[in-house]
């Protein structure tokens, strides 16, 4: 369930909106900043408030990255896949991601803690290459770097 | 015009028109996935392309996506445009599967097409090939989502043209899924045209799977019965069963698509449970002594009791052929009818209807998409004709404003505005538009008034049968007149009861009608009915009247091709062909006269008569199960065999009704047996008593509607379809639903002296106070209310489940 305040806020901002459905976005970020990760049943309230059918809600959250249709870890890792990062070594930083955390692109750590993603271009290519952490840029990364970040954020957890 | 050069040949085009369409034009058909003249382009598949050589564009550029512009010189078959497509071909065929060999699209694939003509003969990519888990939609629609090129035809036909919201595409780049949001029956009651309109075989028919590739049947065009539209259908036939129906193409009646109810309603053609012998006293016997035995009661019966003790009954399911047979047998034998009706009422209703439709303000399905205003009167297109709200979406689409004034919680997948009316009202309010001065028009329909005056190409839907009353039709047929008098190109558009309902309008005899039949049958002036391809004992809304009438008769004569109530209760029986056996002439609602051949010689499939194996091997040299003949030919044969009977061929039409002198439906109808309409002329006779005006719904009134699935008579024995019926409820207004201490969800008795009937209630605030409304459907004995719409003065409504019960 939505916590009241939660989903009153939306349903003002739905109101006041001329097209209700430009605000979808906005709702499924609000619903999975709620559950952690942007459930069915938030498919399905999203849907509700905008008047649309959840599949409709469906077409728009699997397009977009940041929208987790699955339960992610404490820290979702989106490292950026896209020309300029491959250019400065991105590939062999994936591949020592997946081997430190011990899992594939795309798959979370059995602790929860970490979550592998690819990103396409996030605009910070003068720093690549680059990735995010729960949506903090981090870059020019090295293995390093990269390790050091990890340790950090695994102490941080505890 | 701009005028462009197409491969050496020089076209002009209507502004707008795409260089695809162009080309079209010139007989070149250019390779397209995503494009689909319906849909229109998208630009999405990259296989249409060719190569601009000169004009505003230059280099290989998609087709479907420039428009056609003076001095353009285009080239289909320039190498690196064919080059280009190959690529594109051999890139969509990465990640498709090789099973054309168990794939039910192998043989009328387009993508098969494309590859073999695009020269893609190796497998280069040596990778995996992308997977995906398929969704169960339904007994429709088989999906299978590996085969999928990413053209987006189903998610634009489903969401954008047909204005369902349960199919979309989901997922970016590598992981683009086709599908619902989870596992489920598809929604939208034109789900089957994915099945069409999919270039591959993600999207293949799932009654026909494993019965045949597509060269292995017998197709053949036809015409829709399911409804009064006509739509154009292909008929596939494989070992003597109708296995498939498919959308057939009609630039005027129903574009490329038509409805799940036409496409897979055929269950009854070769169904297990098709009466194939005839019939008599309960007991099967040879057709000669069926015959016989029923030309010696008849004649015994008029020898006793005159010639006006016979009465043929009829319904508007039987082809123009049959219809033209009944109405000169009773002409020339003095028998009753023929009575081509269930009620007085509606009889007066669709005949007032076909009388309005003149050739200026008829409009075609095509015309409707046209139109900027429509208003939708005393009709449920979704659940009478369905292809008609496709075609009122289409309007709306292009920006016509729909409004609907119905007692019914009538949905249409579009935006409209719903004014839920009662019946008595719809013609007041109709005449309150129709007054050559909106001023007249009162405070709630002024707006709606002003609209109209406004508008420059609006129609008038109206339903004509046994919801929308007589007075109602004759408001809609005036208004119509008005807005064409003042200077509008608008248009008037019937929704009929059955196919032939147009035809049956000017083939019914007198009475027109069962329910005035029926007095004669009960003064015992009528001792012989003989009911032609109609069902009185599914149909008749009075049942305990009618059976006591039926048992009072001397003889009842059923010819019909399907196992009913009343072919049961026949005397004498007669098996007779279907529509796909005997072809025939329809005229659907807008007058337009449809022929459609035999698509096969009929009898019983093998797979029936072998069991599922082999057929069986013994020799005869007949077909088992032919002894149906056309209706109408049997008719004609058993009215030959009485002495001084007439013996003339079911085709001739002399005689049979003014219109129809020397009427010849081949000619009519021309080669490709659909473009002509019937010359029309006023004929909408004197006023009845009920033009007065309305009698107004005192305590409120019970309507027995039809539903999309379930109650229309041939559709509803379909087992895929009878799988999307919803459970039939009862639906009327919260507020009067409290009267009775209802809520949605509840369950409620409602009884008449005739019987009673338990039924869910649902609530829905579209429906017009007053207005109780329930479906004719195969699942309730609702034949005890005695009228399709009767005053609530002799229901009774009692809540026998829910909360509190």
């Amino acid at each position: 369930m939505i916590p009241e305040p939660t989903l009153s806020h939306l349903k003002d901002r739905i109101a006041a909106a001329d097209h209700p459905r430009e605000l979808v976005v906005d709702v499924m970020f609000a619903l999975q900043e709620h559950y952690g990760y942007l459930s069915d049943e938030a498919v399905e309230t999203t849907g509700a408030l905008l008047g649309m059918s959840p599949l409709q809600v469906e077409e728009l959250a699997t397009f977009y990255t940041f929208l987790y249709r699955e339960p992610v870890g404490r820290y979702v890792i989106h490292l950026c896949d896209s020309v300029i990062c491959w250019l400065d070594g991105a590939e062999s930083l994936r591949d020592h991601l997946c081997r430190k955390l011990k899992i594939e692109m795309g798959r979370t750590t059995p602790d929860g803690l970490f979550t592998l993603l690819p990103v396409c271009c996030i605009g910070y290519c003068d720093r690549s290459p680059a990735m995010l952490v729960n949506r903090k840029v981090y870059g020019p990364l090295t293995p390093e770097k990269v390790d050091e970040l990890l340790e950090k954020l695994k102490q941080e957890s505890e | 015009m701009p005028k462009l050069i197409i491969d050496d040949i020089s076209v002009a085009v209507p502004e707008g028109t795409k260089v695809i369409e162009a080309a079209e034009q010139v007989g070149i058909h250019i390779p397209r996935f995503c494009y689909h003249p319906a849909l229109g382009s998208v630009g999405a598949c990259r296989v249409c392309a060719v190569k601009f050589l000169q004009g505003p564009f230059k280099g290989v550029q998609m087709s479907c996506m420039i428009e056609a512009a003076d001095g353009m010189v285009v080239s289909t078959t320039d190498p690196e445009a064919v080059d280009f497509r190959r690529h594109v071909i051999e890139w969509l065929m990465i990640n498709h599967p090789h099973d054309c060999p168990v794939c039910d699209e192998g043989g009328h694939c387009l993508l098969q097409d494309m590859t073999v003509s695009g020269g893609h003969g190796m497998r280069r990519y040596q990778g995996k090939k992308r997977t995906y888990l398929d969704q169960d939609l339904g007994p429709l629609v088989q999906h299978e989502m590996n085969r999928c090129i990413q053209c987006y035809r189903c998610s634009r036909f489903y969401q954008e043209y047909a204005g369902y919201r349960d199919l979309g595409v989901m997922g970016i780049a590598s992981r683009v899924y086709y599908g619902r949001f989870g596992p489920g029956t598809l929604k939208s009651p034109f789900s089957g045209n994915l099945i069409d309109i999919c270039p591959t075989g993600v999207y293949t028919d799932r009654p026909s799977r494993y019965k045949g590739r597509r060269w292995d049947y017998e197709r053949t065009p036809s015409v829709c019965i399911h409804c009064c539209l006509g739509c154009r259908i292909t008929v596939n036939v494989r070992y003597r069963e109708v296995v498939r129906i498919e959308a057939r193409y009609s630039p005027t009646v129903n574009g490329h698509f038509i409805c799940d109810r036409g496409r897979y309603g055929f269950f009854y053609a070769s169904s297990d449970r098709r009466p194939r012998k005839a019939r008599s006293g309960g007991a099967e016997t040879r057709p000669k002594n069926a015959r016989d035995e029923a030309a010696h009661r008849l004649e015994e019966i008029t020898a006793r009791h005159g010639s006006g003790s016979v009465a043929v009954v009829g319904g508007s399911r039987s082809t123009l052929e049959t219809l033209a047979a009944e109405r000169r047998i009773c002409r020339q034998l003095g028998w009753q009818g023929p009575s081509l009706f269930t009620g007085t009422e509606e009889s007066a209703a669709a005949r007032r209807a076909a009388g309005h439709l003149t050739t200026d303000l008829a409009v075609s399905l095509e015309a409707l998409k046209n139109a900027d205003l429509i208003l939708v009167a005393g009709a449920d297109p979704i659940n009478e004709a369905p292809m008609a709200a496709l075609a009122i979406r289409q309007a709306a689409r292009n920006g016509a404003h729909i409004e609907v004034i119905d007692p019914r919680p009538v949905t249409l997948p579009l935006e409209y505005v719903h004014r839920p009316a009662g019946t008595d009202k719809i013609s007041e309010i109709l005449r309150g538009l129709g007054k050559p001065s909106t001023e007249d028009a009162s405070g709630d329909i002024q707006d709606l008034a002003a609209r109209l005056d406004q508008s420059r190409r609006p129609v008038v839907v109206c339903g004509a049968g046994k919801i929308a009353s007589e007075r109602t039709v004759e408001q809609a047929a005036r208004l119509a007149r008005n807005l064409r008098r003042a200077g509008k190109k608008a248009g008037l558009f019937f929704v009929m009861t059955g196919a032939n309902t147009f035809a049956a309008c000017r083939m019914a005899g007198d009475p027109a009608d069962l329910e005035t039949l029926l007095l004669m049958i009960e003064d015992g002036k009528v001792r012989a009915l003989v009911v032609v391809e109609a069902d009185p004992m599914s149909e008749y809304p009075d049942l305990a009247r009618l059976v006591d009438a039926l048992a009072k008769l001397d003889l009842m004569v059923v010819l019909d091709c399907i196992d009913t109530e009343t072919a049961r209760a026949a005397h004498v029986f007669f098996p007779t062909q279907t529509f796909f056996e005997t072809g025939g002439t329809l005229i659907n609602n807008e007058a337009r006269i449809q022929q459609a051949r035999p698509a096969f010689a009929g009898g019983t499939p093998i797979s029936q008569t072998g069991g599922g194996s082999h057929p069986p091997r013994v020799f005869r040299d007949d077909i088992p199960g032919t002894e149906a003949l056309s209706a109408g030919q049997l008719l004609m044969d058993i009215v030959s065999a009485l002495s001084g009977g007439i013996s003339r061929s079911v085709e001739e039409f002399d005689g049979v009704a003014p219109e129809f002198s020397g009427f010849d439906p081949v000619e009519a109808t021309g080669e490709r047996g659909t473009w002509a309409k019937l010359p029309l002329r006023t004929a909408a006779g004197p006023d009845s008593p009920q033009m007065g005006g309305e009698t107004p719904i005192k305590k409120g009134e019970l309507l027995l509607v039809e539903s999309v699935y379930g109650t229309e008579a041939l559709s509803r024995s379909s087992p895929w379809l009878q799988e999307l019926e919803s459970e039939p409820a009862l639906t009327l207004h919260p507020e009067d639903a409290s009267r009775w201490g209802l809520q949605h969800g509840d369950r409620c008795e409602l009884s008449t002296e005739a019987g009673a009937l338990t039924v869910p209630v649902h609530t829905s605030r579209s429906t017009a106070p007053g207005t109780l409304v329930l479906p004719r459907h195969r699942r309730l004995r609702w034949q005890v209310f005695q009228h399709f719409r009767s005053g609530l003065d002799t229901v009774r409504i009692r809540k026998t489940g829910g909360e509190g019960a």
